[in-house]
């Protein structure tokens, strides 16, 4: 692809950042539930107090005043303060970014880890008891829902076992001083094992948990693009010029086999954001996607506005990864 | 190879240890939220209070008969319906090491009430809970005096809501530094704040009021309530708020943590749509009351967690009214109300609730289908829920509202005046009678505690006889608590006061 593509691609995002700001803009303002009435809670108040407040948050504007505002600063990468923290809400998503990307990362390697070697043995062996299995296993995994889970496993490895913590990101008696914020790199980066095992048992099972619907997904999607390719005439080729079957399953049929797996890898990444707000609440995970869901119930738009922007972007680029990704792994596509 | 089995043998033994590496003097609260700020006067929620309560004291505070008592003040007196008068504690010392003086605690609550308090233009939101403050000033060096522009007897019941801050700590850091930093004068002090996940502190061994036992006492944010319940039964934590009631069985059981009870603070009650028919008829009103079993309710549903009450006050409020009797549990007499209002074929209405209340509304829906009011039960998000009732005299739509009103504040102000007054914030039935206005707005002014009461006890006792709403039960807070714990005991304010727990 060449560099002006590239630009080209990169300049259509601002319509569609543009576009999904105000659509969220709207939809905040128009949903019922009142940020000033939130906050003050059960309380009597007099107008006076209450009009002050409504000030305060620059909620006695009017929509398409905060609406021009909204937009001119977020242009700015000023995105406000947030009426709940009470502080820049660029910062407080700063905060709790690195714990949800590294949640999904996790997530998205346990789900590729496991989904192409099973998808590729179920193909190659084609309506036995383990092509059965994974397929019974891969149906559950798209519908059980990601909270009920969850907590089966807590009940589980936390209750029952003992052997994995309840919630969090990491126990109380280790500390770490963050450089990247993604604790499974800095307690390495920090030369400290014990407090990587520790971190990584707790990312255990919210990775797993996040991660099982796309294990699922990318397992079925593995097993009938691999069925698809060993029909192929050139397979039949290798075979008859007398080529090992390892070989012909890794160099020939795979690398085909994987180009419809890594695409929509890319686009279920987007989804493992959905799957996150619910996630993160079962196991107390301090990430975004909680606080998306906090910040909604507390009607704190700045957050919210911010937040939902965020995850468009992302959802953007990953499309975009993907397609690159395909015309990398396919050269007769063009973009 | 032998070798790499005892290597992998050696680590399987070391992720299985104990999951979390607690020290025995951790006492660890799986919380239902994180804290919004630690800045005691940038907020307004109670999660966020009950956090900051560990680390700042406020002027006074409430003992564990939820009396109002002293904290940081040694005494206080009415010198006037509108002058307090504050003595305040000497030799006192932030978490800095700083001593507390009277200039501190008039800088804390200028910093509230003034507008613009916080510094660039920033009013404090808590600037509504202390009232028609008109000045604090310094008095003889030790008192406080403060003056309000009109007569306010609930100022001593919101005092305990605001925690003392240190002027030069602030002066300092600056609002923006306070959301993040503490120097409180609290029996913990901030170690560290793991946004979203937990508030770690440690002992303030020059705690006035005596050391805490505990070393550390860690806020872990919990917010899905069976992970909370795990988090108890695993040992991760000790303590946990919010225990659902089904689950108080299962942590009885499990030999290692208990439930403990508290009465709470919080009514229940429907709202009626009395703008609008059938619900402008009293008689209608007086059926659905009536076809309510509230001790069934209570019983199966709440697990007996639960006090019914006959007006809007719980039954231990400053002016509740004794007397009061409700209507007894009666369909057959529901169905013959119904039908002298008539309708003889009983009614059919809608009742809104929010997501957690949903199985208690169903059981009371259900019992007023058998006195006639066929019920449907409609969930809705508690924010929307809120708008489309709390109108405050502007138009409503809708039957009916399953919801309740929580008074931390324990006086009769803080959940009847928003509830009953016309066009209260909270007035949801959209009750108005001039009488009982007349009764709230002179009760909010009145000195006299004898004659506040009787004014109260009357109130009740008209809103009651209107039916106003249908009133229905006072709910326990519910703690699950591991059996390590000693010294703790839940408080109806929903204050956790670690300062004397202890674990072995």
């Amino acid at each position: 692809m060449s560099l002006t593509k590239l630009v080209e691609r990169l300049v259509q995002l601002v319509p569609v950042l543009l576009g999904v700001s105000v659509i969220v803009f709207l939809m905040m303002a128009m949903t019922p539930g009142d940020p000033v009435q939130i906050m003050i809670g059960d309380q009597n108040v007099s107008a006076a107090q209450e009009a002050q407040l409504r000030h305060d948050l620059g909620l006695d504007r009017p929509a398409y005043e905060r609406l021009a505002l909204f937009i001119g600063h977020a242009a700015t990468g000023n995105f406000g303060e947030s009426f709940y923290y009470k502080r820049p809400v660029a910062q407080v998503i700063a905060e709790r970014l690195p714990a949800t990307i590294e949640l999904s990362v996790v997530a998205l390697l346990i789900a590729l880890m496991t989904a192409i070697p099973l998808g590729v043995l179920a193909a190659v062996k084609k309506n036995s008891v383990l092509d059965k299995l994974a397929t019974v296993g891969s149906l559950l995994g798209v519908s059980l829902p990601g909270f009920w889970f969850g907590i089966l496993l807590l009940m589980l490895f936390a209750v029952q076992l003992h052997i994995l913590p309840v919630s969090g990101r990491m126990g109380f008696a280790t500390s770490i001083k963050p450089i990247t914020g993604f604790l499974l790199i800095d307690t390495l980066l920090r030369g400290d094992p014990a407090a990587f095992l520790d971190a990584l048992k707790h990312i255990l099972l919210p990775a797993i948990t996040l991660g099982l619907p796309m294990t699922a997904v990318l397992m079925r999607v593995t097993r009938t693009s691999m069925l698809e390719v060993l029909r192929q005439d050139y397979i039949t080729f290798a075979e008859a010029k007398g080529l090992s079957r390892t070989r012909i399953l890794i160099r020939h049929a795979l690398k085909n086999a994987l180009i419809p797996t890594v695409s929509v890898a890319a686009i279920e990444t987007g989804s493992l954001l959905g799957g996150n707000m619910i996630v993160e609440t079962v196991f107390g995970w301090p990430g975004l996607g909680r606080l998306v869901v906090d910040s909604i119930f507390v009607r704190d738009y700045p957050l919210v506005q911010a937040a939902v922007l965020l995850y468009a972007v992302t959802y953007v680029l990953l499309n975009f990864v993907a397609d690159i990704l395909y015309t990398f792994l396919n050269p007769r596509v063009k973009l | 190879m032998r070798k790499l089995t005892s290597a992998g043998l050696a680590a399987l033994i070391a992720f299985g240890a104990t999951s979390q590496t607690v020290a025995a003097k951790d006492l660890v609260i799986g919380f239902s939220a994180d804290a919004a700020t630690l800045d005691p006067a940038n907020h307004r929620d109670t999660n966020t209070e009950t956090i900051i309560r560990e680390m700042y004291d406020g002027i006074l505070t409430r003992d564990p008969a939820m009396h109002v008592v002293p904290q940081l003040a040694e005494s206080y007196k009415q010198i006037s319906p509108t002058v307090y008068e504050f003595k305040i504690r000497k030799g006192v010392k932030f978490h800095d090491g700083s001593t507390m003086t009277a200039e501190d605690v008039k800088f804390t609550l200028d910093r509230i009430w003034e507008k613009g308090g916080l510094g660039d233009g920033q009013t404090s939101p808590r600037q509504s809970l202390l009232g028609p403050i008109k000045s604090v000033d310094v008095v003889n060096g030790d008192t406080l005096r403060v003056t309000l522009s009109a007569p306010w007897s609930l100022l001593p019941a919101m005092l305990p809501f605001q925690e003392v801050v240190s002027k030069a700590f602030v002066g300092k850091v600056g609002t923006a530094g306070m959301a993040t930093q503490e120097d409180g004068t609290g029996p913990f002090q901030l170690v560290q704040w793991n946004k979203g996940d937990s508030v770690v502190m440690k002992r303030f061994d020059d705690y006035w009021g005596g050391k805490a036992c505990v070393d550390r006492v860690i806020f872990k944010t919990i917010p899905e309530s069976s992970s909370r319940v795990a988090a108890l039964l695993a040992g991760d934590a000790q303590i946990i708020d919010h225990l659902p009631p089904y689950a108080v069985s299962q942590v009885n059981a499990s030999g290692n943590a208990k439930a403990v009870f508290v009465n709470g603070t919080r009514s229940y009650f429907i709202a009626m749509n009395l703008t609008e028919k059938p619900f402008t008829d009293i008689r209608v009103r007086e059926a659905i009351a009536h076809a309510i079993d509230k001790p069934l309710v209570i019983n199966k549903i709440l697990g007996g967690h639960a006090v019914a009450i006959n007006g809007i006050l719980s039954p231990d409020a400053f002016g509740k009214n004794k007397a009061l009797k409700g209507l007894a549990y009666d369909p057959a007499l529901s169905r013959k109300l119904l039908k002298e209002a008539g309708y003889p074929n009983g009614i059919k209405v809608t009742m809104d609730v929010t997501g957690p209340d949903k199985d208690t509304a169903e059981a009371v829906a259900s019992l007023m289908a058998k006195g006639g009011i066929t019920t449907k039960v409609q969930v809705g998000e508690s924010a929307m829920l809120g708008s489309k009732w709390r109108t405050m005299g502007k138009p409503k739509t809708g039957d009916m509202y399953f919801t309740s009103w929580g008074n931390g504040s324990l006086d009769p102000q803080g959940i009847f005046m928003p509830t009953h007054h016309t066009d209260g914030r909270g007035n949801s039935s959209g009750y108005s009678n001039p009488k009982v206005d007349k009764l709230l707005d002179g009760a909010a002014v009145e000195v006299d505690r004898a004659k506040r009461a009787a004014m109260y006890e009357q109130a009740e006792a008209i809103a009651a006889k209107d039916v106003a709403y249908i009133y229905l039960w006072v709910p326990q807070d519910i703690y699950g608590v591991s059996k390590r714990l000693s010294g703790w005991q839940p408080s109806p304010d929903g204050r956790l006061n670690l300062v004397k727990a202890c674990l072995k």
